[in-house]
């Protein structure tokens, strides 16, 4: 069955959230200089500790305060890492993915072992603002639960501090020339810690989103990439905290779209639609190469000359 | 590590830093270990028994050894896979779908030209050469992506990894060679002139994994593009200058790691499984792609040293089974292990080892 306009936007909506959050994540971190592209990772590893979490509290909330915690911690790694022992980024984004991974399966079964039915994740209310949410079409971006919010949230937050706050400019300044924000006082490697731990932790939760709200259980390999493509989405958005939220609708729209596809053409073969969401990324990166500049000092551990 | 200094030491003496830099590995490898062993005590299993069992599996019994040796050869390949675009510091993390496209392709190959009852000492060397050839094509789409619009290649062969996955998918599940009586997403039988034998248990695609081996070794030791690939990885504006062609050479470590993933993919359908499989290029719990990588930075994507340590890396994936399978420990645990090797042994080179890529 073809699901009608209004569903199909609240569902683009609720994975442009897991987009929009994990891309925000790279983008902060980026700014200051640290590119993590162990979003997969974080992803997996919060998606177990949360999920878990919220099952044996039974609150959502310490689900994703557990989530948000574990992926502050890797972020913290990787800035650790990165800043103090001057360790490749990309390498340390890539030990956060395997490490990550194994991490979540192994949490899962030493916790819960091999159980006839599988968790349940305790259910999430919804947050109704009573004039708008019947508004129609605007129901769609309203009628949704606390986690959309927040991300309408960070992204505006986020968005304020990087260009209306001084902390936000020195970011700003530290991801680009970090020997000018030296000189000026700012503790460079402190910062940059920060800003990976904090985007990080934005990416945790997401992480936790998907088994608390999303499908409800736990399963291996949730984030089934998308870790990966919020990559493409923070390039895409230029490292601009505000054009996340462009970027995560438009993969959330692909992916959806091509889900819809798949029911609407059973005489295409479905994995086409299913190759559409990561055969965008690269179509959109093409496109939009020439307006993307990256933060000029990201990848480069700081180091007083 | 700057970029406007130049470092002449090849290098084979870059590595050969002494004593201290094998001693610091050796330690950083240790210590990995240690913390796993701790993990596992802290499960609740036995961690002397556990160790024994994650290095003598490969060893004890004849049939370990062979299933070490099935291991190491997708491994080798894998790993070769990251190693080479890896010299010119690129990230090929895309192993994983030219060995799954490598091997779509040199399965539609066999199962259209092994009826047509062409002999087997043509067929196998070109199922070998077109796995070979589909991988590197697979892969020159990122390294095209990054010469021609500068775009990361972590991102593009990421990408590409789960596009391979729909087109595998695809062949396996088509009405002209799907194998209905299996539920399983798989191809029919190949024919028995599309296969490569096993011999005393080892199959024989070990000959095409040692001949890839010595081939990296002479290209990258004694041939001109080997120096160039050696010349832009030290120094990519001096190479340059010299009037190395750089997207030329992107394109040549992309289409070369690429080819020998796609090979690895190819000898895993004619020798191992004998038709494509959904899922076959997973093992322990992960696919091949990603364990090439963490094999690949713990040797510091050295070609030379590839072959040893991808047999190295097999025998704790044969353990890593036998764990699981003798002792219920999650196999996930070596998993872990593995990234904190690839941790331990990165900081160690960073902090006591000199220059890392």
């Amino acid at each position: 069955m073809i699901a009608g306009l209004s569903a199909i936007l609240e569902q683009i909506l609720v994975y442009a959230t897991i987009y929009t959050l994990v891309a925000l994540g790279i983008v902060i971190g980026g700014r200051a200089g640290v590119f993590n592209v162990g979003g997969e990772g974080i992803m997996l590893a919060a998606a177990s500790a949360g999920f878990l979490a919220a099952f044996f509290s039974g609150s959502w909330v310490v689900g994703f305060v557990v989530g948000a915690s574990m992926g502050a911690a890797l972020g913290l790694l990787l800035a650790l890492l990165h800043e103090g022992l001057g360790v490749n980024q990309f390498i340390g984004g890539i030990f956060l993915v395997i490490f990550g991974t194994g991490l979540s399966d192994l949490l899962y079964k030493v916790v819960v072992g091999v159980v006839l039915e599988a968790p349940q994740a305790p259910p999430m209310p919804e947050v109704v603002i009573p004039p708008l949410s019947s508004v129609p079409f605007l129901r769609s971006f309203l009628n949704q639960d606390p986690i959309v919010y927040f991300m309408y949230g960070a992204v505006a937050a986020t968005w304020w501090f990087f260009y209306r706050t001084r902390l936000g400019l020195e970011t700003r300044a530290i991801g680009e020339l970090p020997q000018a924000a030296d000189v000026v006082g700012v503790n460079v490697r402190r910062r940059r810690i920060i800003a990976a731990t904090v985007g990080a932790a934005l990416m945790g939760v997401a992480g936790a989103y998907l088994p608390i709200f999303v499908t409800g259980t736990y399963n291996p390999n949730i984030s089934a990439g998308r870790g990966f493509m919020a990559i493409g989405i923070a390039i895409f958005a230029a490292w601009k905290p505000q054009r996340t939220i462009v970027g995560g609708l438009l993969f959330a729209a692909v992916e959806v779209v091509s889900y819809q596809l798949q029911l609407a053409r059973p005489d295409v073969p479905f994995q086409f639609f299913l190759m559409l969401p990561f055969v965008s990324v690269l179509v959109i990166m093409v496109v939009m190469r020439r307006f993307i500049e990256f933060p000029a000092s990201i990848g480069r551990p700081y180091r007083r000359e | 590590m700057t970029d406007s200094t130049v470092d002449v030491r090849t290098p084979a003496r870059a590595k050969s830093g002494g004593g201290r830099a094998a001693l610091v590995y050796l330690a950083a490898i240790a210590a990995a270990f240690a913390v796993t062993l701790l993990l596992i005590a802290a499960l609740g299993f036995s961690p002397t028994r556990a160790l024994r069992t994650l290095v003598t599996t490969s060893f004890r019994t004849s049939f370990g050894f062979q299933e070490t040796i099935k291991k190491a050869i997708p491994l080798l390949f894998a790993t070769y896979a990251f190693t080479i675009p890896f010299m010119i510091k690129f990230f090929n993390i895309g192993a994983w779908g030219q060995m799954l496209f490598g091997a779509t392709i040199t399965a539609v190959v066999g199962l259209v030209l092994g009826p047509l009852g062409v002999p087997r000492l043509v067929l196998v060397p070109l199922l070998l050469a077109v796995g070979a050839v589909a991988g590197g094509c697979w892969a020159l789409i990122a390294g095209w992506l990054k010469a021609e619009f500068d775009i990361n290649p972590i991102i593009s062969t990421i990408m590409s990894n789960y596009v391979a996955l729909y087109v595998l998918n695809l062949v396996a599940t088509s009405a002209r060679f799907r194998d209905i009586a299996e539920g399983h997403p798989m191809t029919v039988r190949l024919t028995e002139n599309a296969t490569i034998e096993t011999l005393g248990g080892i199959p024989l695609s070990i000959v095409p994994a040692l001949l890839a081996a010595v081939f990296v070794w002479f290209l990258i030791r004694h041939t001109r593009l080997g120096y160039e690939i050696t010349a832009v990885g030290f120094n990519q504006r001096t190479a340059e200058t010299y009037g190395i062609n750089f997207a030329r050479t992107i394109l040549l470590t992309f289409f070369i790691g690429g080819a020998l993933a796609g090979m690895g993919g190819a000898v895993e359908v004619i020798a191992t499984q004998r038709r494509l499989i959904e899922g076959f290029a997973t093992t322990s719990g992960a696919q091949y792609g990603m364990f090439g990588i963490v094999t690949a930075l713990i040797v510091n994507a050295n070609p030379v040293v590839v072959p040893l340590a991808s047999f190295f890396m097999a025998v704790l994936l044969v353990g890593a089974d036998a764990l699981q399978r003798t002792m219920q420990v999650p196999v996930e645990v070596v998993f872990l292990a593995q990234a904190l090797v690839v941790l331990f042994v990165v900081v160690a080179r960073e902090r006591f080892g000199g220059r890392t890529t």
